[in-house]
């Protein structure tokens, strides 16, 4: 057994009881995160004429900003760089502390380095996030199960549209990355803790500030726009879309310090034998979806200054009368927007793939078809964005092309598909809950799969753009397909994160009634999309009524999934049945370590001799 | 935690962890990357585009095409003085000084320009026009970078010479700021080569 570890202290813990460190948590941040946006606020109002847009928008911005950065002050996550700056680095009974040894619950609410612990952090917010989404989901449908319904006024239906759209976008991004790709990922490859550890605790509480300053959209008057916010229809919106803006940006920066960190523990900790051929799947896709992320985000970055400029300070990056352009907007969200789909899928994916071998107690089938299909979708989907604006009228000339790489990325799809079919061929599938999402993803990518080529069609996206069909093709690729990798994730990863099983029953009720639900809503909501509903609109002809009625009461029978699914995790985690050290038989490391996983994950790093789907290979 | 706990830290070799540094800094240069890319392809699509005439309105201010480059010329500096100082230790000291000496002397110039900047309409407080708009967009990134380097250059003037310093990993952290250093004197140049083509 070789370890790499260069050195070992092994020492009494001084008492680091005089560092400012243990003294910050969340609640300090807060409080200096409200002074400084409060203060901000009142200071900056006194010498402005708020009746001015321009005044308030700049005002409300700088303020959400400086709550951001207060609170990221206040709950220590500056001391790091400040002490590097000075030549004071931190001590190791001090990096020891914010790792949060011996400290129970309470280092969940501190600027706590323990990977484990982000990504328990990102488990909650994430939920929360997918709380608040579908809520406003059912909102949604409740205002459209009926034509003329009154349910909420259309301003507020706008808003309700925007709000759900982003709060679900943003979840989504970081729904397999987050809390698997810090709690799992690490113990995947064999490392002790992810390569930038006070960087980790950075991306997710730059994210947690977002939180708020996404909230507060909804007393400032709302988002108008929908979730792409294109302008110059954002630059004219009220005070709401400036939370719009600074979550985008603030949201573009814990990525890209995630998207960094991810990769580089991926490339630099893996294990020793632990060549590329041999690292798990979900490692693969993770990486390849964090890395595709950090040079596709920025662009959006990009876009929300332009706005934020546009709004603030009367700029003309978006006005046509001083030679700005709606379509550079366009441009510079679908550079990152379209890729930003796989971000969101390809984790998801890798997800199931890992856990077919498992439960077919099979050798993944061509595992560097996958690779390769995983590396198709990557590149081609910085070639195809301009798909979004088949029908904005910019150089249609251009049209064909992007119609062809669009096109094209059903193959390297497709290989994906062979991959998990080929695993399944003549299987006999261990029927427990994760295998479920297995066959449902299988289902919704088809559909999703097969009527996004429609859509990149040209002649049929005439037609169907801006229609319900549309809203109805992402939902199946992006809830369809990667929510339900991220929730097979979530039964499958459980007993690790938590100790615990997941209460079987329970989870089988949510799956069939999400399940169910969801074709019931989704195949309603194609339907009225074919016959020409658009999408946005908050009343709609009685033609739909029938369909949209279908639609809502599948949106109904999702939500008794989900609570259903909730309160399974909540009581599995609280009072389930204690889960043994690999309940499903699994080959990679992550299960050879114990619950709960030390604080360095291994006493000795593990040396790797094989690949992690020798299934049936040590049995003949 | 009590004071008696036993524990472990594992400590990697310091070029192992400068390399994973160096990795990690190289991945964030890559989202500067794209971020200086989207505004160089939103130049020059507005510039290309110029929809009603608006990107320089008849009348309209512009600033001289030297003006990118005045603001390079310090990022270019400071990346030759600290490459410099990397390869001859004896004198990174001083080095590490000129660079950053060299990127304040940058910001001060780079806020200089944005305080006076003449493209602002007086009546309205509104910009000329879209070149004035992406003027100020460059500007306002070269700034973030003559800010965050001069974060870096002065933790490596506070930091050199320090006796609790780890030297191996303190000369791996060289090479890595070396990195961003590099970068933002390459982007400090695309930016003024941008902004040279004006009309």
């Amino acid at each position: 057994m070789t370890t790499v570890e260069y050195q070992v202290s092994s020492r009494p813990v001084p008492n680091p009881a005089k560092s400012l460190i243990t003294k910050l948590h969340m609640g300090t941040g807060m409080v200096v995160g409200a002074i400084f946006a409060f203060g901000t606020y009142f200071w900056l109002r006194s010498g402005e004429d708020m009746t001015v847009a321009h005044n308030v928008n700049r005002v409300l911005l700088i303020s959400m900003f400086m709550w951001s950065f207060g609170f990221l002050i206040g709950i220590g996550a500056f001391i790091g760089p400040f002490r590097w700056l000075i030549g004071k680095d931190l001590t190791d009974e001090e990096q020891l502390f914010l790792a949060g040894d011996g400290q129970g619950v309470s280092r969940y609410f501190r600027y706590c380095t323990d990977h484990k612990v982000v990504g328990i952090q990102y488990l909650v917010g994430v939920m929360v996030m997918l709380g608040a989404g579908g809520t406003l989901a059912m909102m949604i449908r409740t205002n459209l199960l009926s034509p003329g319904s009154k349910f909420v006024t259309p301003v507020i239906y706008n808003s309700l549209v925007g709000l759900h759209g982003i709060t679900m976008i943003v979840a989504m991004i970081v729904v397999s990355t987050g809390p698997f790709g810090n709690f799992i990922l690490p113990i995947m490859i064999g490392a002790r803790d992810m390569a930038f550890p006070r960087l980790n605790a950075l991306s997710w509480w730059v994210l947690f500030t977002a939180i708020p300053v996404l909230c507060s959209a909804w007393f400032l008057g709302g988002i108008p726009t929908g979730w792409t916010a294109y302008a110059p229809l954002s630059v004219q919106a009220g005070p709401g879309m400036n939370a719009f803006i600074a979550t985008i940006i603030i949201f573009a920066i814990s990525t890209a310090v995630a998207g960094a960190n991810i990769t580089a523990t991926v490339v630099t900790m893996r294990a020793k034998g632990m060549k590329w051929n041999r690292v798990p799947i979900f490692v693969v896709g993770a990486t390849m979806s964090v890395a595709l992320a950090i040079p596709a985000f920025p662009t959006f970055m990009v876009s929300m200054i332009m706005t934020a400029l546009d709004r603030t300070v009367n700029t003309t990056f978006f006005d046509a009368n001083f030679g700005g352009s709606g379509w550079l907007y366009a441009h510079l969200f679908w550079i990152m927007g379209h890729p930003e789909v796989y971000v969101i899928l390809i984790p998801g994916v890798a997800i199931l793939m890992e856990i077919v071998p498992v439960f077919v107690r099979k050798p993944l089938f061509s595992y560097n078809a996958a690779i390769l299909g995983f590396a198709g979708i990557s590149g081609l989907s910085g070639l195809v964005w301009a798909h979004h604006m088949y029908m904005s009228g910019w150089l249609p000339l251009l049209n064909g092309p992007f119609m062809i790489t669009t096109e094209m990325i059903s193959v390297p799809t497709g290989l994906i598909f062979l991959v998990i079919l080929g695993t399944l061929w003549r299987g006999k599938p261990w029927m427990k809950l994760p295998m479920l999402s297995v066959y449902a993803f299988l289902w919704n990518m088809l559909i999703g799969g097969i009527t996004g080529v429609y859509l990149s069609d040209v002649p049929a996206d005439n037609y169907l753009h801006g229609s319900m069909y549309v809203t109805a093709h992402f939902h199946y690729t992006l809830m369809g397909a990667a929510l339900t990798g991220a929730i097979a994730g979530l039964a499958y990863w459980f007993p690790k994160m938590t100790g615990r099983m997941l209460h079987e029953k329970a989870g089988y009720t949510a799956f069939w009634f999400t399940q169910i639900g969801f074709q019931i809503l989704f195949l309603g909501m194609f339907i009225a999309g074919a016959e020409g509903q658009p999408r946005r609109v908050a009343d709609y002809a009685h033609t739909y009524a029938t369909s949209d009625r279908i639609s809502t009461i599948g949106a109904y029978l999702i939500g008794i999934g989900m609570i259903t699914l909730l309160w399974a995790v909540i009581h599995s985690w609280r009072k389930g049945d204690v889960a043994p050290q690999n309940p499903w038989g699994a080959k990679t490391l992550e299960w050879t370590v114990p619950f709960p996983v030390p604080l360095e994950n291994f006493d000795e790093l593990p040396v790797i001799t094989s690949d992690p789907y020798g299934y049936g290979r040590s049995e003949k | 935690m009590s004071a008696d706990t036993q524990f472990h830290v594992h400590h990697d070799s310091p070029e192992v962890r400068g390399r994973r540094e160096r990795l990690g800094v190289r991945l964030l240069i890559v989202a500067d990357g794209a971020f200086v890319f989207g505004l160089i392809f939103s130049y020059f699509y507005l510039r290309n585009l110029d929809a009603n005439g608006g990107w320089l309105p008849k009348g309209a201010h512009y600033m001289s095409a030297l003006s990118g480059w005045w603001t390079a010329v310090p990022l270019a500096i400071a990346a030759l003085a600290h490459r410099t100082g990397e390869r001859r230790r004896d004198s990174f000291k001083a080095l590490s000084i000129i660079t950053l000496v060299a990127l304040l002397a940058g910001a001060y110039y780079q806020w200089h320009q944005l305080a006076h900047m003449p493209f602002i309409v007086k009546d309205t407080g509104g910009f000329e026009g879209a070149y004035a708009s992406m003027w100020v967009l460059i500007a306002g990134a070269n700034m973030f970078h003559y800010l965050l380097g001069s974060f870096i250059a002065l933790g490596l003037v506070l930091r050199n010479g320090r006796a609790k310093v780890d030297a191996v990993l303190e000369t791996w952290r060289l090479r890595t700021a070396g990195s961003w250093f590099t970068w933002i004197a390459i982007s400090g140049v695309a930016c003024a080569i941008t902004t040279s083509f004006i009309h």
